[in-house]
């Protein structure tokens, strides 16, 4: 019984596809001519002349570098995420005891507290600690607030594997380290592989916590790379955009090769 | 079994042990960078850095304790300076605007008068204009050396959008209403303001009170009486503010607009718009984003005058200059004493010079014809200098935690989303030194 | 403080029990969830207590904070601009949630058929997820320019383009670019949910005669309706901390006019150095975001849909 084809919904997606469409087509012709063709002929019209220059004045302005630390920061901030969010959800998930419980309640509370909310103490407390200006000083916050939505999404995940199997490796007289490392871990890939997307974007996205916890060249991360050279160069809205461009490009590119990873990963924030 | 879970108890254990030693390497590093032979300079980071830059490099040259630059982007300068300025990350030497600017910090007790510098090398005061140098005077102390170029505020105009309707840059506030509705009927918009900005609109107060109050008006504001504000001075400036923006002089997408983002330039580069007020940084934009405009067709003027008005119509208002200041706790003071005395050095003010900047050394004269733009250093020279008040941007000359209200109180005024009774109790509660 | 969440934790805890067969179920003790905890209370919760604390003082980043009492939080109470950016939070959220959650839920039905083309269109939906926010903020402010942007090729309908520059189109402005950056991350959470449906549900409809659209109402929908909870808290803490947007595209102007709560704290704190009163505004605004969060919980029922959400 095949449905019948729906044009309204159809009419209604191409209406979206024209909405989401468009600026991404004004950015990518916009970043491929000079400055002066953008500004005569406007953002509407295709390119008459191309050139990559934008780019690599990008690159020479030091996004390189941005990148770098960019990276080092995803990187930290999934490690710490990785290493401490599945022992908690598998205490979680497995241990009856009521410290436990508390425990899982202090991060569903933590869903709750907006990362602006802190940033005056986090000033405080970084810079007291020595930590200004420091990449440290980003990444410990940033990993502690994704960890509530990947400690409950990772809960979800490790709650669906059935009683049975533990009682099966219960049999087998198996401490809790090999149950999680034989049992909890393999079955609760997809969960891990959300986890890892969703605060892989946090920290490639952020821009609160370097923004204000981080000042010079050297600590810069992308995203206050785009902000200064909004605040400083906005005239040159093709360098600024091809920034733009630059900036997605790393998680584009993730995007082409692992499409369906990443989109698992994000659906499995809104649950299963 | 084992019931103890040895691996948490492991991970618990190995990430305090690794937190603990990043915090104390980290803790440890960043004193001791300071204590290797070098000092930090700070500076606002923009187009004029490569002088600064070129400076430092001049100086390390020839010192063993070596100077440091680093740079933070213009629109949070005065933030980041503020939260780090107490901390171990505080640099020696630092970027500032004088007046308020730095009056938190002179009253936490955090600079070092620099009078003990000028008694050993009394060309630290002498080799600059008497009315720039003051401009970092606090409480008949010196904080500060004039590092960059004076900046008045001028109302440039596309000489050929005036030729065309006819009209003159104005001598007058009536000759610029009449001016500005001339451009109206002509379908252009007569002022261009980079609203969004809200800076650029404050500069229109800044002029307005002084033409009609002359510089007294603000001085008493600015030390505390509150009165000022309430006076009729004060509300004939606001009316005659308000004037001009029902005349239709800023257009009516002011608030989209904005400077920094080059939009305004723009608007008169393209001859879209007639004016521009603006500070002489103008000419440097210009010239970078449109530089057969900037060559050909880029004209300015003095601020016009006000008939019965108490200012002086040569008085100027804008950033008076930059400045460095020295941390009290610089372990440095010789070698930054030697580094503060390139600013007034020849090499100095021809780098200066030739971006375009226009410094107030007393040897900037005989330098001018090397400028980028001799006429229109020369022009702004004989300003500053026959100027009898030069007066600090108002944004500069309060407190810094001043700054955000100070915009919110200018930009509603003149969308009329405040009357003068608003503008007036804003300005009122703002915090003064 | 709870939010109903912890429901849906305890929804098996009784179902779990020492195995039918008998053998002692050994269990992982407390110490898996200590380095975690230890974790997010050091850099989480702490520094919100230390929020409460500072509210109570009157700190300028200089000098030590001194201790002031109830001051901030008097002076907060006749803040006016303070109540007009909690008002514009809850405005922009609830605009927001009004926006996205039948596009998304549009959306993600549509894109969940099997079709090859939806397959191909999805992927261009979801590049705006690829995006930062600084990204789509920055792109965002230099496609509106007013002279130099689209409104200056379309003034049919943009008019002067002065879209930042009047209160009700800045909050459209700011509406507009949060849905177009968000609406495909719900998109795919209703696409997936849309998914885990099971067939079974509109095979029998089918047999009863019910169209596409009675489907869509009587199955789809329903079982959509958890993940209409989670989408739309995501969406409401989202809302309420809308900031990198704010920063870049209006900086909370003109005037006061788009100053949410979230940029009022920051503009306080960093911008005013008055970081006493800034944290009493951060409390303000946790308190505020857990409480919407406990109505849409409550006025949605979910504490009462623990069955049905076991079939998702």
């Amino acid at each position: 019984m095949r449905r019948r084809p729906n044009y309204l919904a159809g009419l209604g997606s191409l209406v979206w596809l024209f909405l989401v469409g468009l600026p991404l087509y004004v950015m990518l012709a916009a970043t491929l001519q000079s400055q002066s063709d953008y500004s005569e002929n406007g953002p509407l019209s295709f390119p008459k002349h191309f050139t990559f220059s934008n780019y690599s004045q990008d690159f020479h302005n030091g996004f390189g570098h941005y990148f770098l630390n960019t990276l080092l920061v995803t990187l930290a901030v999934v490690a710490i995420v990785l290493a401490l969010v599945p022992p908690l959800s598998y205490a979680i998930v497995r241990s009856r005891g009521r410290l436990t419980g508390a425990a899982f309640r202090v991060f569903l509370l933590g869903l709750a507290i907006p990362a602006q909310a802190v940033i005056v103490p986090m000033f405080y407390v970084i810079s007291k600690a020595g930590l200004y200006d420091n990449l440290i000083g980003v990444i410990l916050p940033t990993a502690a607030f994704s960890m509530p939505v990947c400690a409950l999404v990772l809960t979800g995940v490790m709650r669906d594997i059935t009683p049975d199997l533990y009682e099966a490796m219960a049999m087998d007289g198996a401490p809790p380290w090999r149950v999680f490392f034989q049992l909890v871990l393999p079955l609760s890939k997809g969960g891990l592989s959300t986890i890892v997307v969703f605060s892989a974007l946090q920290a490639w996205n952020g821009f609160l916590f370097p923004l204000v916890l981080t000042q010079s060249d050297s600590s810069k991360v992308v995203t206050l790379g785009l902000y200064n050279f909004q605040t400083e160069h906005g005239i040159d809205i093709p360098g600024l955009l091809a920034a733009v461009v630059l900036s997605m490009l790393p998680i584009f590119i993730v995007y082409l090769f692992a499409r369906r990873a990443l989109v698992q990963g994000l659906m499995g924030v809104g649950g299963k | 079994m084992k019931k103890r879970a040895w691996l948490p108890r492991a991970v618990a254990g190995g990430v305090t042990l690794v937190l603990g030693l990043t915090l104390a390497a980290c803790g440890g590093g960043s004193g001791s960078s300071n204590g290797s032979g070098t000092f930090h300079v700070l500076v606002y980071g923009d187009a004029s850095n490569k002088v600064e830059k070129q400076i430092v490099d001049t100086f390390n040259k020839t010192s063993k304790v070596k100077a440091v630059m680093d740079t933070i982007p213009g629109a949070d300068y005065q933030q980041k300076l503020q939260t780090i300025i107490n901390t171990k990350q505080a640099p020696d030497v630092f970027f500032n605007w004088g007046g308020g600017s730095i009056q938190p910090f002179v009253k936490a007790n955090l600079l070092m008068p620099l009078d003990g510098f000028i008694a050993k090398d009394p060309a630290l005061k002498s080799d600059f204009l008497p009315s720039v140098f003051n401009g970092a005077v606090v409480d008949g102390k010196s904080y500060g050396i004039p590092m960059r170029g004076t900046q008045p505020v001028l109302l440039f105009n596309n000489q050929k959008v005036l030729k065309d309707a006819g009209i003159t840059p104005p001598q007058t506030w009536d000759d610029l209403i009449a001016d500005v509705k001339v451009l109206k009927s002509k379908g252009i918009t007569p002022i261009a303001l980079g609203g969004g900005d809200k800076w650029p609109t404050q500069m229109w107060y800044e002029y307005l009170y002084d033409r009609v109050a002359g510089p007294g008006l603000f001085e008493k504001a600015l030390s505390g009486d509150k009165s000022a504000w309430n006076s009729a001075d004060s509300r004939k400036a606001l009316s005659m503010l308000k004037q001009l923006v029902d005349a239709g002089a800023f257009g009516s997408n002011y608030d989209s607009v904005k400077y920094t983002d080059g939009g305004s330039v723009a608007l008169v580069a393209t001859g879209k718009a007639g004016f521009e007020l603006m500070g002489s940084w103008y000419y440097s934009q210009q010239q970078q984003d449109h530089p057969d405009f900037a060559k050909n067709g880029l004209g300015y003027s003095a601020f016009p005058a006000v008939a019965g008005g108490k200012g002086d119509p040569n008085d100027v208002v804008g950033n008076t200059n930059n400045y460095y200041s020295v941390l009290k706790k610089t372990k440095y003071p010789d070698a930054v004493a030697q580094f503060l005395k390139l600013m007034y050095s020849d090499e100095f003010v021809k780098a200066q010079l030739a971006i375009g900047n226009l410094p107030t050394t007393t040897n900037t004269p005989q330098f001018l014809s090397t400028s980028a733009n001799p006429a229109y250093s020369q022009y702004q020279y004989d300003l500053v200098k026959k100027a009898p008040s030069f007066q600090l941007s108002w944004d500069q000359a309060y407190p810094p935690a001043a700054m955000t209200q100070i915009y919110t109180a200018v930009q509603e005024f003149v969308d009329g989303k405040e009357n003068a009774d608003g503008f007036i109790k804003a300005m009122q509660a703002l915090p003064t030194a | 403080m709870t939010t109903t969440i912890p429901r849906v934790a305890r929804r098996r805890t009784t179902s779990r029990s020492t195995g039918r067969s008998g053998a002692a179920v050994i269990r992982p003790s407390f110490a898996w969830a200590v380095p975690a905890t230890l974790f997010f209370v050091l850099f989480a919760v702490l520094p919100l207590v230390l929020v409460a604390v500072l509210s109570f003082t009157s700190w300028d980043g200089i000098s030590s904070p001194e201790f002031v009492g109830v001051d901030n939080w008097k002076a907060l109470i006749h803040d006016h601009t303070m109540i007009q950016s909690l008002w514009l939070s809850v405005v922009i959220t609830v605009l927001g949630v009004v926006v996205q959650t039948p596009l998304s839920i549009l959306l993600g039905v549509w894109a969940a058929g099997k079709q090859r083309n939806r397959a191909v269109l999805s992927a261009v939906y979801f590049v705006p997820l690829l995006l930062s926010a600084t990204a789509v903020s920055v792109l965002w402010r230099a496609l509106l320019d007013p002279n130099f942007g689209v409104p200056a090729q379309a003034k049919w309908l943009f008019g002067d383009g002065n879209l930042l520059g009047m209160q009700k189109s800045a909050i459209g402005v700011l509406v507009f670019v949060g849905a177009w950056q968000y609406t495909p991350f719900h998109t795919l959470i209703y696409q997936g949910a849309t998914r885990a449906i099971p067939q079974v549900l509109y095979q029998a409809a089918a047999i009863d005669g019910a169209g596409t659209v009675r489907q869509f109402f009587h199955i789809t929908l329903p079982q959509l309706r958890n993940t209409m909870i989670t989408s739309m808290i995501l969406m409401v803490v989202g809302g309420l901390t809308t900031f990198d947007t704010v920063l870049i595209l209006t900086q909370g102007g003109p005037g006061t006019d788009t100053t949410i709560s979230a940029y009022y704290m920051y503009q306080r704190a960093f911008k005013s150095f008055d970081f006493g009163g800034g944290s009493a505004i951060a409390l303000v605004l946790v308190l505020v975001a857990t409480i919407i969060s406990l109505i849409v919980v409550r006025v949605s029922g979910y504490d009462k849909m623990r069955s049905t959400s076991e079939g998702l």
